[in-house]
């Protein structure tokens, strides 16, 4: 059997590409099988993950792929062998042999992406899918496409990360790629022979920072309020690209007050699109109380229903709430403030949305708050196969340079 | 004397009285009557609960008309604020509460002890003493002497001194279980055949168990057991009707005799395991006449009986704070009390969001 080794890397992209294709369609029955068990798995909303499966991928395009490994390469044909480069050797980006790659439990499809590159750069990979089978679906629909993939790519379900089958799979890999909260990841690391290369992705949050431009009339606000809701709300506010943290100037037409009342409202309108999947546990419901008494004191605001969302407005800058739903704004009269803040409580930050023309002082604070992703609000939850995951490059951790000096 | 201070030793006389098994008069509409008069004294005097009733639109213009209407502050509020009818300064007893894993303790200031020890004293004789045996008593609680500030150290530091054998011992600091002074203690008692009481949480009762490992005991007939606290914030939990069988194997109690209890640092009275109801598998909790609850869905309305909901507790002993306490624990109520659940674990974590428990052991680490 021929192995992905045998084929150029535009062929195997393009068989992608073609298997993702037929993911995008709601009705595909794979999908509608793959739907249901991430509904089951998860408990999310059927539109949730049918915007997280049609996010992941109608991102997965022939275009795209090529556009992200020749960005990164170079040429998509430093895949196939060597290739000259202006005024430095040939290099040829050769697959590495063995790829783990370890699903989150609590995800929806992470695995995906960096399956395709891994396969791209004809790499054998294997899989640690989840109960839902979502990435054993999508391998048969890649090995319908083309057989040859049979060869590379194995989905597997372990139980624990140091049973021997798994421990066996870790061996033999020259990276594994994992999801997952520290302790998760930690648990993996441990297990891993000291030559393997671990690539993590562990959980965070996202913040944001509305500026007085933003606010400088309430038809801006609004349509600020409503980005920034669908940020907060999409995944009931668990992913780590969800808003939890928004930073609001004072000094604007519309005071961090109204513009808490706008995103109130903002989010109970995403909720119609988007309902809550379960209810508030007790931390949300102590969080809510302790807000209101609070509140009651004069000590901050609350805005939102302990059954839907909720928005508290902190003017002490104490950490956010980092519960479903739930978003905390901070009032604050420069950049400086809102750094102040993250740094204080160490967030760990994936996403910082900030508007495409943001102030400088805006984007360096971003910078500085040590997101690896900055993106303009309302887009923070469709990341796309064409920028970096987590400041990690797509196709690069697959592939070793070999150079040629002639 | 202030009309307050004529409700409360009213109150304290009740108590009293009841713990005698008298006949007294304390139904809904004298419940009603008690619970408004002590909140409107309470809003004239406790600024914070004051504030907060206010925005539930109620003040000294605009009272409740029921008292399943007075709002309840939530526990966390004991964190937050000074929840106290008067100068904290003059305090008689202050009581801390345990803090969960990533939080600060609250406080409760207490006004005047000899209201308190009535109400505990009451309920303690009533459903742990209606026999009225001579026990003794050992403690897996703090040791009130050291632990000044402990409601649980407080409450079995009074009952054992006044209805005690003069034996009482302690085997609890801190997290740490004097197991082998407990197994020498429970021998000794065993072997001059005097009944003991065991009193603890569950989590030094299932490290007591631990240490203890194969070792047996046949406590004297009439020894009894009383269990409280539950697993908040801590890191093993076995259910309870596994404890209860372990801890009668062990003792030799049997588990009708094993009695939970259910209080709060929040509270200056405590809920029991009804008599009726400690040999079925449905523990009912009831309190003593002056400790009202509701069960309410998270927004604060309340649920039809028999469904799940959160606890709320109007309890007239709480007359130097606040009456109302909403807690996030769980239960649902029948004709003759409610059960317990405790408090729900939140549901597993979806997505890769970092959470607060995430947050705190970063901030550990680093």
């Amino acid at each position: 059997m021929r192995t992905l080794r045998d084929l150029p890397a535009a062929a195997i992209v393009g068989s992608i590409a073609d298997a993702a294709e037929r993911w995008t369609d709601a009705d595909y029955p794979a999908r509608v099988r793959a739907t249901r068990a991430v509904m089951e798995r998860t408990g999310y909303s059927e539109p949730v993950v049918d915007f997280a499966l049609d996010r992941l991928f109608q991102d997965l395009t022939r275009a795209h792929l090529m556009q992200t490994i020749a960005g990164e390469l170079g040429s998509i044909d430093a895949l196939d062998g060597f290739v000259p480069r202006p005024d430095r050797s040939e290099v040829f980006f050769r697959g590495l042999d063995a790829v783990t790659i370890v699903s989150s439990d609590t995800t929806i499809g992470v695995a995906i992406a960096p399956l395709a590159f891994a396969l791209a750069a004809k790499c054998a990979v294997v899989v640690k899918d989840r109960d839902d089978s979502l990435v054993a679906a999508f391998g048969e629909t890649l090995a319908e496409e083309r057989p040859d993939f049979s060869a590379s790519l194995a989905v597997e379900r372990w139980k624990a990360h140091d049973d021997p089958h798994a421990l066996a799979r870790f061996a033999q890999s020259d990276i594994v790629v994992a999801f997952g909260n520290d302790r998760a990841l930690r648990a993996i690391r441990e297990t891993l022979p000291p030559q393997a290369r671990f690539m993590t992705f562990g959980h965070r949050t996202s913040a944001g920072y509305v500026s007085r431009e933003a606010l400088a009339n309430e038809a801006s606000a609004r349509a600020l309020a409503a980005a920034a809701a669908r940020d907060a709300l999409l995944y009931d506010g668990e992913g780590c690209l969800s808003v939890h943290a928004l930073f609001v100037e004072s000094g604007a037409s519309v005071s961090p007050e109204a513009f808490a009342r706008l995103l109130s409202a903002a989010l109970a309108e995403a909720a119609r699109e988007f309902p809550s999947s379960r209810e508030a546990g007790p931390a949300a419901l102590a969080y809510e109380r302790r807000a209101r008494f609070a509140a009651a004191q004069g000590d901050g605001t609350v805005y939102g229903m302990p059954e839907g969302h909720l928005v508290t407005i902190d003017p002490h800058g104490g950490p956010p709430p980092l519960l479903p739903r739930t978003l905390a704004l901070y009032p604050i009269a420069e950049p400086a403030e809102a750094l102040a803040v993250l740094r204080r409580h160490d967030l760990p930050l994936e996403a910082f949305a900030l508007p495409g023309d943001a102030r400088a002082d805006l984007v360096t604070l971003a910078v500085r708050s040590g997101a690896a992703r900055i993106a303009p609000p309302g887009t923070l939850q469709a990341p796309t196969i064409r920028s970096e995951h987590g400041g990690v490059p797509r196709i690069l951790p697959f592939v070793r340079a070999i150079v040629r000096e002639r | 004397m202030s009309q307050g201070r004529v409700r409360e030793d009213a109150l304290i006389a009740l108590a009293q009285a009841w713990a005698r098994n008298e006949p007294v008069v304390a139904d809904d509409k004298w419940f009603d009557s008690e619970a408004l008069a002590l909140f409107a004294e309470q809003i004239a005097t406790n600024a914070p609960y004051a504030r907060f009733a206010a925005t539930h639109g109620y003040d000294a213009a605009r009272l409740p008309l029921s008292w399943r209407d007075i709002p309840a502050a939530p526990s966390s509020a004991f964190k937050n604020a000074v929840l106290a009818t008067f100068d904290p300064v003059a305090t008689e007893l202050e009581f801390h509460t345990s803090g969960t894993t990533h939080e600060h303790a609250g406080r409760h200031f207490v006004q005047r002890a000899t209201l308190y020890d009535a109400s505990l004293l009451a309920s303690f004789d009533r459903f742990m003493l209606a026999d009225r045996p001579k026990l003794r008593f050992l403690n897996l609680v703090p040791n009130p002497r050291f632990k000044k500030h402990s409601s649980l150290g407080y409450m079995m530091g009074h009952v054992s001194v006044l209805r005690g054998d003069g034996k009482t011992e302690y085997f609890l600091d801190d997290d740490r279980v004097d197991a082998e002074g407990f197994a020498r203690a429970l021998q000794a008692a065993c072997d001059e055949a005097q009944p003991v009481l065991i009193a603890g949480t569950a989590f030094a009762f299932v490290a007591l168990l631990e240490a203890l490992g194969a070792r047996r005991f046949a406590a004297p007939s009439g020894s009894r057991m009383m269990e409280t606290g539950g697993f908040k914030g801590r890191v093993k939990a076995v259910e309870r009707g596994e404890l209860y069988a372990r801890l009668s194997a062990a003792f030799g109690i049997a588990p009708a005799s094993i009695v939970a209890e259910y209080g709060m640092t929040e509270l200056l009275s405590q809920f029991y395991d009804s008599p009726e109801s400690r040999s079925t598998e449905l523990r009912v909790k009831v309190g003593p006449p002056w400790l009202r609850t509701l069960v309410v869905a998270a927004g604060g309305r309340e649920v039809a009986r028999g469904e799940t909901g959160y606890l709320r507790h109007v309890d007239l002993a709480n007359r130097s704070s606040a009456l109302a306490i909403d807690t996030e624990d769980r239960g649902f109520a029948l004709d003759d009390g409610f059960v317990l659940i405790g408090r729900d674990a939140d549901a597993p974590p979806r997505g890769c969001s970092l959470d607060a428990e995430d947050l705190a052991a970063l901030s550990v680490a680093n």
